[in-house]
C-alpha cells in the first residue's frame, strides 16, 4: 500500500517493511536473525528452517524493490554469533549494488569485527536522512521538522467485530511525530500498541496491508 | 510364619487402638503378603492408609521374624505417592504409628518441592524405610545418578488417591516411574488407592500397566457405604429468582440460616473469583462472624492456608468459605454441614464434597445445594437421582503424552544416561504408550537430540546427544535447567502479592495484575488492598479503605458437565415435558417451565429444540442438546463450520451446559439449513480440523505441551540475564511449528488432546448420533426464552467464519484507548 507522507512517497509492504520511493531505501526493523538457531543451541527446539524463511522474506523484498540502500532498525541478529551470521553474510555479499546498514538495537551485541566481515554499516542511533530520524527504541526527543520511524516494539493491534470477534494483527502504527514498524523476523511475536485518536492504523492481514479505523 | 500369623500382627495393632479391620482391609492385606498388586477402592477417611501400611511393615516384620533383633536402616521398603503435599502429612503420622506400634523402627520421611536440599542430602545418604512423595519428587529422583542404588530393596510403590492422577498428565509421570522400577525390580508390588469412579478397571489397566497380564492382581472394594442427602436452598419466589448468573449472593440470607444453626460449615464455590465475593457478601451481613470466618483458596499464601486447616482441626472456626482447594485431603471432623454455590458440575465432585461432612460410622452427609439461578434446580434433582443410582463419572487416562515422554527421556538423561531399546521396551509396557510405533519413539529421540527435523549440517542444536551407545544430556547447565522444570503441572505464570512490610498475602495471576496501576484497590484474600508498587514478579500492596475495588478473575473454573450429569438433566426434562414434578426442586420451577412452554417449548428425550429469534444483535440460533459445555463446544464449532460452507458468514458462538447459541449478523435460512444433514458424523475429524476455532483450542492445550515438553523457557529463580534472549511464547513456538513443521508429534498431540478432552470426541459422536434421531422442534420466537438467556448473555465467546480475514477486517473496529 501506497501512501504520501511528509511530502514522500512510502510503501507500506506486508512483508513487514517501508519502502521509500524517492530516495530507495529500505526500512526494515527487528529481524532477529539467528533467533531460532540461539535457541537450539540452548537446547530449545526452535523449528531449524525459521532462517530460511527470513532469507526468502527478504529476497523477495529486495527483488520487488530493488533498493539503493536497507536501513535496518536495530535488532537485526538476535544474540551472540551463530552460523546464522555466516549465511546473512553471504547473502548480502549477493547484492554488492546494495548498501546494507544498521542502527543498532538492544540485542545487538555482535563483535564490531562480525559487522566489518559482512561489510555492514553500522551507526550509533539515531540515524537522520531528513525528514526522517531513525532509531531502534521510540525516541523521546528530536528536532520538530524531523519524524521518527522505530521498531523494537514488535507492534500489534485488536480489532473487535461483531459478537466480541477480536483479531489480533501484526501494523505499522503511525502517530502524531513518529512510526513503528512491524518486526520482520518470522520467529518473533506480538505486543499490543493502543492507538489513540488521530493516528494511522495499517493492519497486515494476509498479503495485503489495510488501513483500519 | 504362616499368613494367618502375618494378619494376626496387624490385627494385634488394630485390637491395641480398640479398633477391628474391616473386611477390605483384611483382604488388601492378605492380597498384599501373597504378592500380589492392585488396587483398594475406598474413601477418604475409612482407613485406607492401614490397609496397605500395616502389610508393608508385617511383611518386612515375617521376613526378620527369626532374628534376635530386627535390623535397622533397611533402605527404601515403600514409596507412597500422593497427589497432595498437605496428605503428606497425615499419611506420615499414620505410618510412624503403625511402625511404632508394631515394633519396628523405621524412618518415614516426606520429599515434595518442599523439601530442604538438607533433607534431601540426608534421604540420599540414608534413605528412608518408607517415602511419602509426590509424582514430581519421583521423577527428580529419577534424575539422581545413581538412583539405582537408591531404589534396590524397594518392595512396593503406592499410588493413594489413583482416581486424582489417573485423569492427568501426573498420573502418566507415575506410569513412566513404575515403567523404570518395574524392569529394575521385576518382583515389585504396584498398588492403588482410590475412590470410586466409573471406570475402575481401567484405573487399574493404567496404573499396572503390561503386567496386568500376569493375573497377579486383585480390586479390594470397601462396603462401607455413606449416605447421602441433599437439601436445596430453596428461592422463596421463583418468579423474581434470576434466570442467570452464576454468583448466588441472592440467597444470602437463607444460607446464613444454615450456617448459624451449624457448629461448623464448609461453604463450597466454584471458582476463586466466587469464593472472594462469598466472604465479602457474608462479612457484610453478618459482621459477627469476623474471626470465626475463614477464606481458602488455591491463591491465598501457603502459610495462611495451613492456619486455616490447622483452626479447622481445632473447631475454631464456625465456616470456611473455600473453592476446589478443600475438596480434597485431611479430614476435617469438627464439619458437620456443607454448603454448595452453584452446579458442581459433576456427581462424584458433588459426592466428595458431601463426604466432607458425617464423619461418624454410619453418620448420613448432608449437603445443602444453593442455585445460583433458576435452571439449577433442575441439576439438584439430577444429582440426587444420579448419586442413587451409582451412576459415577469416569477419569479419562491421558494416551501418547508424547510431552511427558520427551520430559522423561531427558530425566533419564540427565541421571546417567539411558540405553534407547530398553527405555523402548519399558514404555511399551505403559497403557500410556501401548501403541508407540518405533517411527514416533524415533522422533522423541530425533527431537531431544536434533531438535526435531534438521537438514542443515551446521545446525548447532544441543540438549541430549549420543556417546558410545547412551543418551546423555550435552552439559551441566541443561542438566540444571531440566532439574528445574520437571513436572507437568503448568500453570499461568503468577506474581507474589505482599505487603510493604514484605509479609506475603499469596499469588495472584500476572495477567490479572499487569491490568492494575499504583493506588488501584483489589479484593484478594478477603482484604481490600491498594497496589503501592509493581517490581519484577512481585506487587506490593497496602490495606484499604476504599469501598470500590475489583475482584480478581482467574484464568480457569469453568468446569463442564459430565456425561452422567447431562444424561440425568435430559431425564428431568423429560419429566418436566410430562408433567411428573416428583422432586420440590421441580416443584418450585413450575412457575419457569410454563413459561418456557408458553413462549417456546420444553423438549422430552426424543426431541431436539431449536429456537431462532432477533434483536438488536443480531440473529440468534439456539440449540438444547443439554451435553455439557465441551461437547456443546464441538457441537456448536462444528454446526457454524459447516453452516459457514453454504454462505459467506460469521458467527459469534456462546455456550453453556443446557445448549449453544450461534449469532450472526445475517439470516440463515433455517427451515432448509438446520436439518439432521448438517448432524452428520461423516467427516467429523476432517470438518473439525479445518474450523479456525479447533486451532484456536489447540493452540491453547499447546501450553502446557510446550512447557512440559520444555520448549518454553519459564527462567527460574536466580537464573542469569542472559536468559532473557530464550524468553517466548508457547503460542509463537506453535504458530512457527504449523508453518514450518506441521508433522511435529507435539503439534499433533495438541489437536488430539483437544478432540479427547476438550470436544470430548466419544461423547460428541455419541450426540450427533442420539441428535439424529431425534424429532427437530424448531420454534421462531419474538423474544429469548427462559433456556435461553443463560446461553445469550455469555461473554466468553468463539467465532467460526468463512469470510475472508479482509472481509472481516473491513467490518471491524479498531479498538481505541479512552
Amino acid at each position: 500500500m501506497t501512501i504520501q507522507f511528509k511530502e514522500q512517497t512510502l510503501n507500506l509492504h506486508y512483508q513487514k517493511a517501508i519502502y521509500w520511493v524517492e530516495r530507495s531505501i529500505l526500512f526494515i526493523a527487528d529481524l532477529h536473525l539467528g533467533k531460532a538457531a540461539h535457541f537450539r543451541k540452548k537446547g530449545l527446539a526452535a523449528p531449524a528452517n525459521i532462517s530460511k524463511t527470513n532469507f526468502t522474506n527478504l529476497e523477495m523484498l529486495l527483488d520487488e524493490f530493488a533498493p539503493k540502500r536497507v536501513l535496518f532498525l536495530g535488532d537485526l541478529f538476535h544474540s551472540s554469533l551463530n552460523n546464522i551470521w555466516e549465511k546473512f553474510s553471504k547473502f548480502i555479499a549477493g547484492y554488492p549494488h546494495i548498501s546494507f546498514e544498521l542502527v543498532e538495537g538492544n540485542h545487538d551485541i555482535l563483535p564490531v569485527s562480525a559487522y566489518e566481515t559482512a561489510k555492514l554499516v553500522v551507526y550509533p542511533e539515531p540515524f537522520i536522512i531528513a525528514p526522517f530520524i531513525l532509531s531502534h527504541y521510540p525516541l523521546e526527543a528530536f528536532p520538530d521538522n524531523l519524524y521518527n520511524f522505530y521498531g523494537h516494539i514488535h507492534p500489534g493491534v485488536l480489532l473487535e467485530g461483531f459478537g466480541g470477534h477480536q483479531s489480533k494483527l501484526a501494523c505499522f502504527h503511525f502517530e502524531q511525530t513518529q512510526a513503528v514498524l512491524p518486526a520482520f523476523g518470522a520467529f518473533t511475536g506480538l505486543a499490543l500498541v493502543k492507538p489513540k485518536m488521530g493516528d494511522r492504523v495499517f493492519v497486515i492481514a494476509e498479503d495485503e496491508v489495510i488501513e483500519v479505523s | 510364619m504362616t499368613r494367618k500369623e502375618q494378619i494376626a500382627i496387624g490385627t494385634q495393632f488394630f485390637e491395641q487402638r480398640g479398633w477391628t479391620p474391616f473386611p477390605f482391609q483384611l483382604a488388601a492385606w492378605k492380597a498384599y503378603l501373597q504378592g500380589k498388586s492392585g488396587i483398594v477402592n475406598a474413601s477418604t477417611g475409612s482407613g485406607k492408609t492401614y490397609s496397605l501400611i500395616v502389610p508393608i511393615i508385617v511383611e518386612f516384620l515375617a521376613k526378620h521374624h527369626k532374628k534376635k533383633k530386627l535390623p535397622i536402616n533397611n533402605g527404601l521398603q515403600a514409596i507412597w505417592i500422593t497427589p497432595i503435599k498437605a496428605l503428606a502429612k497425615e499419611i506420615k503420622v499414620s505410618a510412624e504409628s503403625a511402625a511404632e506400634a508394631m515394633g519396628v523402627t523405621w524412618n518415614i520421611a516426606i520429599r515434595t518441592g518442599d523439601t530442604s536440599s538438607y533433607e534431601r542430602t540426608k534421604q540420599k545418604k540414608k534413605p528412608p524405610e518408607i517415602l511419602i512423595t509426590t509424582p514430581e519428587s519421583l521423577h527428580l529422583l529419577l534424575a539422581v545418578p545413581k538412583y539405582e542404588e537408591m531404589f534396590k530393596n524397594l518392595q512396593t510403590i503406592v499410588a493413594d488417591e489413583w482416581h486424582e492422577l489417573v485423569g492427568s498428565k501426573r498420573g502418566v509421570q507415575v506410569e513412566l516411574a513404575l515403567s523404570r522400577l518395574k524392569s529394575l525390580l521385576p518382583n515389585l508390588k504396584t498398588w492403588g488407592i482410590s475412590a470410586t469412579i466409573g471406570n475402575m478397571e481401567e484405573a487399574t489397566a493404567v496404573l499396572l500397566g503390561a503386567t496386568i497380564q500376569d493375573n497377579n492382581w486383585t480390586i479390594i472394594r470397601s462396603k462401607i457405604k455413606k449416605k447421602i442427602v441433599i437439601k436445596t436452598v430453596m428461592p422463596k419466589d421463583i418468579e423474581r429468582f434470576p434466570w442467570s448468573g452464576h454468583l448466588g449472593i441472592h440467597l444470602i440470607a437463607e444460607v446464613l440460616k444454615v450456617v448459624n444453626d451449624s457448629t461448623t460449615t464448609l461453604l463450597f464455590t466454584n471458582t476463586r473469583n466466587q469464593c472472594e465475593r462469598w466472604y465479602q457478601t457474608i462479612l457484610d451481613h453478618q459482621p459477627d462472624l469476623a474471626g470465626l470466618l475463614a477464606m481458602h483458596h488455591s491463591a491465598i499464601d501457603r502459610e495462611q492456608r495451613e492456619w486455616v486447616e490447622d483452626a479447622l482441626h481445632e473447631a475454631k472456626l464456625k465456616l470456611v468459605v473455600c473453592t476446589s482447594s478443600l475438596d480434597l485431603g485431611v479430614d476435617f471432623r469438627p464439619v458437620e454441614t456443607v454448603i454448595q454455590i452453584g452446579s458442581p458440575k459433576g456427581v462424584a465432585r458433588f459426592m466428595q464434597r458431601a463426604g466432607r461432612s458425617g464423619h461418624q460410622p454410619g453418620a448420613t452427609s448432608v449437603i445443602h445445594f444453593v442455585p445460583t439461578h433458576s435452571l439449577e434446580l433442575v441439576e439438584a434433582a439430577a444429582l440426587r437421582n444420579a448419586i442413587k443410582q451409582g451412576n459415577i463419572e469416569s477419569r479419562i487416562p491421558y494416551i501418547r503424552s508424547f510431552d511427558v515422554l520427551v520430559q522423561y527421556l531427558v530425566t533419564l538423561s540427565v541421571s546417567g544416561g539411558f540405553d534407547a531399546a530398553e527405555i523402548f521396551e519399558e514404555v511399551k509396557k505403559t497403557f500410556c504408550y501401548e501403541s508407540i510405533s518405533p517411527e514416533e519413539w524415533h522422533w522423541c529421540l530425533s527431537f531431544i537430540t536434533t531438535g526435531g527435523k534438521s537438514l542443515d549440517a551446521y545446525d548447532e542444536y544441543n540438549r541430549v546427544g549420543l556417546y558410545k551407545g547412551r543418551y546423555y544430556i550435552a552439559n551441566q547447565g541443561m542438566a540444571k535447567r531440566h532439574r528445574m522444570s520437571i513436572g507437568t503441572i503448568s500453570s499461568s505464570p503468577t506474581v507474589e502479592v505482599k505487603y510493604r512490610n514484605g509479609s506475603k498475602i499469596g499469588r495472584m495471576e500476572e495477567r490479572f495484575i499487569a491490568g492494575l496501576k499504583k493506588g488501584d484497590t483489589f479484593i484478594f484474600s478477603g482484604k481490600v488492598l491498594e497496589v503501592v508498587r509493581m517490581h519484577n514478579m512481585e506487587v506490593r500492596v497496602k490495606a484499604s479503605k476504599s469501598k470500590r475495588a475489583i475482584t480478581p478473575s482467574w484464568l480457569g473454573g469453568r468446569m463442564p458437565f459430565s456425561s452422567q450429569l447431562s444424561e440425568e438433566l435430559r431425564h428431568q426434562m423429560t419429566f418436566i415435558q410430562e408433567k411428573a414434578f416428583n422432586s420440590p426442586e421441580l416443584k418450585k420451577l413450575k412457575p419457569l417451565t410454563e413459561l418456557q412452554e408458553e413462549r417456546s417449548h420444553i423438549p422430552t428425550a426424543d426431541e431436539f429444540l431449536i429456537e431462532s429469534f432477533k434483536d438488536r444483535e443480531g440473529y440468534h440460533l439456539v440449540f438444547y442438546p443439554f451435553d455439557g459445555r465441551h461437547v456443546h463446544e464441538g457441537l456448536s464449532t462444528l454446526l457454524a463450520w459447516r453452516l459457514a460452507q453454504q454462505q459467506k458468514i460469521s458467527f459469534s458462538i456462546a455456550v453453556n451446559d443446557y445448549g449453544f447459541e450461534l449469532l450472526s449478523d445475517q439470516e440463515i435460512d433455517v427451515d432448509n439449513l438446520i436439518t439432521p444433514k448438517i448432524f452428520a458424523t461423516k467427516n467429523l475429524w476432517n470438518d473439525m480440523q479445518s474450523s479456525a476455532n479447533s486451532v484456536e483450542m489447540a493452540k491453547r492445550k499447546f501450553r502446557d505441551i510446550a512447557a512440559i515438553s520444555g520448549l518454553i523457557f519459564r527462567g527460574y529463580p536466580g537464573a542469569f540475564k542472559r536468559d532473557r534472549h530464550l524468553q517466548s511464547s508457547s503460542q509463537l513456538f506453535f504458530d512457527v511449528f504449523q508453518e514450518h513443521e506441521p508433522d511435529n508429534l507435539l503439534i499433533k498431540q495438541a489437536y488430539e488432546e483437544v478432540m479427547q478432552f476438550q470436544l470430548e470426541e466419544v461423547r460428541l459422536r455419541k450426540a450427533l448420533d442420539r441428535i439424529i434421531g431425534q424429532k427437530f422442534v424448531i420454534k421462531k420466537l419474538k423474544k429469548a426464552t427462559p433456556f435461553a438467556f443463560p446461553i445469550i448473555v455469555d461473554r466468553l465467546r468463539e467465532k467460526v467464519s468463512s469470510e475472508t480475514l479482509k472481509d472481516r477486517i473491513q467490518k471491524m473496529k479498531l479498538k481505541l484507548i479512552a
